[in-house]
């Protein structure tokens, strides 16, 4: 975590249709299977619905194997979940809940496997734009974006280097001693990031204001 | 990492890099040399841009550079504890993660709306496809799933106990540190529990189908490590204000002092 590998970890470039489709796109893809995932209610639906989405996953190139990456965080959860309405609500309702799960993060997965990094974030940048009327600032917000990004390799280093401290003290067990002077530094690199904004003038509220 | 200056290991709050003094004059040095009738209006224009008009001057203050430096890098900082290992707390070393830790910090360290701007920030990246969220999960597909709930709660929650600091630390002395902690605790209990763990059932009985009861029990296992938690957050955050006087506490008696 101490560079910056992790974030671009899950695109995978190619040249499918999905990859050069625009992002609105997919985004709309992943909102419809959000919306139907309440609506479905057969589990057969959702299984078929489940196995198109991930064809289309494997339609850009990414592998079986990323696919299952996507899915691992949440197959715990699923499991217990499974489980549980299995018991409680019978198999074709526990299967429903759990496929409709899936589908909505597999729909996801598709999105940020096939649109590099950078274009995610342009695309959370220009969601500011409509608001500028209001008074927000779609620079400020990029910037703020940017500077959030840069600020996770080094903070990790803090969490680092603090847990090896605490450790040479013999303090690994202090909750205290492993996490304040991580927040301490943490508040003092913000502000000397701010600091450093405002000295090249970046960040500042602009002259139409 | 061409910061050199940081603190490291040493806990103490009185190694704070030197900038601290000098941040905390820069709004204030206009102040004196513009209108003294309106302190509020001098801090909201940037140093040494001229008078502010007075569109500036009715508004309240915008966020300056350091702001959103304190907004970005929180986010960053949410991200991070979500990410790395929990760390063992107490003799028996019950693992706590860190993220709500973060969340509640964010909270109490930057008031309502910075914290709002924060925690924002970071559920926005998430959602957009980060690996930031606990487990390295990421994207929208997180809105399915039975934490959803939660994710949302943070959001409220690091508000609301923002604006519960504010006003206790509005209410209370600056020399009663015992009032102010026992204060500070009970907030971030109630907003804890209000909406962490009220959103946390709403999502577990939307997403996952759960009944309340379930639900709830399935939430119950949580209260230990909050508890833990919201102690360790409070004192964290005071020795922050402590530290960094100007991070909330002189913002507030400077609103206080202009109305």
């Amino acid at each position: 975590m101490r560079g910056h590998g992790f974030l671009s970890a899950q695109y995978v470039p190619g040249a499918s249709p999905l990859h050069r489709s625009p992002l609105w796109l997919k985004f709309l893809l992943v909102l419809v299977c959000g919306m139907a995932s309440f609506l479905v209610a057969d589990w057969a639906v959702a299984a078929v619905v489940l196995a198109l989405l991930c064809a289309v996953f494997l339609g850009t190139g990414a592998g079986g194997r990323r696919l299952f990456r996507a899915v691992r965080p949440v197959l715990p959860v699923l499991a217990m979940v499974g489980l549980f309405q299995w018991w409680q609500l019978g198999g074709p309702t526990a299967a429903r809940i759990v496929l409709n799960i899936l589908v909505c993060v597999v729909a996801a997965s598709i999105l940020t496997v096939s649109t590099p990094v950078q274009a995610l974030l342009d695309g959370v940048a220009s969601l500011a734009r409509p608001f500028r009327r209001l008074g927000a600032d779609p620079e400020r917000f990029a910037l703020t974006i940017a500077v959030m990004l840069r600020s996770i390799p080094f903070i990790a280093g803090a969490y680092a280097d603090v847990r090896d401290s605490a450790r040479a003290r013999g303090l690994d067990r202090n909750p205290r001693a492993l996490v304040l002077p991580v927040f301490i530094t943490t508040v003092a690199f913000a502000r000397q990031t701010g600091e450093a904004l405002a000295a090249r003038g970046l960040g500042e509220t602009g002259p139409e204001d | 990492m061409n910061y050199t200056s940081q603190p490291g290991g040493g806990a103490s709050p009185a190694q704070t890099p030197g900038p601290a003094a000098p941040a905390a004059a820069g709004p204030d040095a206009p102040a004196a040399t513009q209108s003294a009738a309106m302190p509020t209006a001098a801090q909201a224009a940037t140093p040494g841009t001229g008078a502010p008009s007075a569109a500036t001057a009715a508004r309240p203050r915008r966020w300056d550079a350091t702001d959103l430096g304190l907004i970005a890098v929180f986010a960053a900082l949410i991200a991070v504890s979500a990410l790395i290992a929990a760390i063992p707390v107490g003799g028996l070393g019950v693992p706590i993660t860190l993220q709500t830790l973060a969340v509640m910090l964010t909270g109490l360290a930057l008031g309502p709306g910075r914290a709002f701007a924060a925690v924002g920030l970071y559920l926005l990246l998430g959602f957009a496809g980060l690996p930031i969220f606990s487990g390295g999960r990421s994207g929208l597909g997180v809105l399915a799933g039975p934490s959803a709930g939660y994710i949302f709660g943070f959001l409220l929650t690091a508000t609301a106990l923002g604006a519960l600091t504010v006003v206790v630390l509005r209410r209370t002395r600056a020399g009663s540190g015992k009032v102010r902690a026992v204060l500070l605790f009970c907030a971030a209990m109630v907003s804890s529990i209000i909406f962490v763990h009220g959103l946390g059932i709403l999502g577990m009985a939307v997403n996952a189908k759960l009944s309340f009861s379930a639900a709830f029990l399935a939430d119950l296992a949580f209260y230990p490590g909050d508890v833990l938690k919201n102690i360790l957050a409070v004192t964290i955050a005071l020795a922050l204000h402590k530290a960094f006087p100007d991070l909330l506490l002189r913002r507030i008696r400077r609103a206080d002092g202009a109305a």
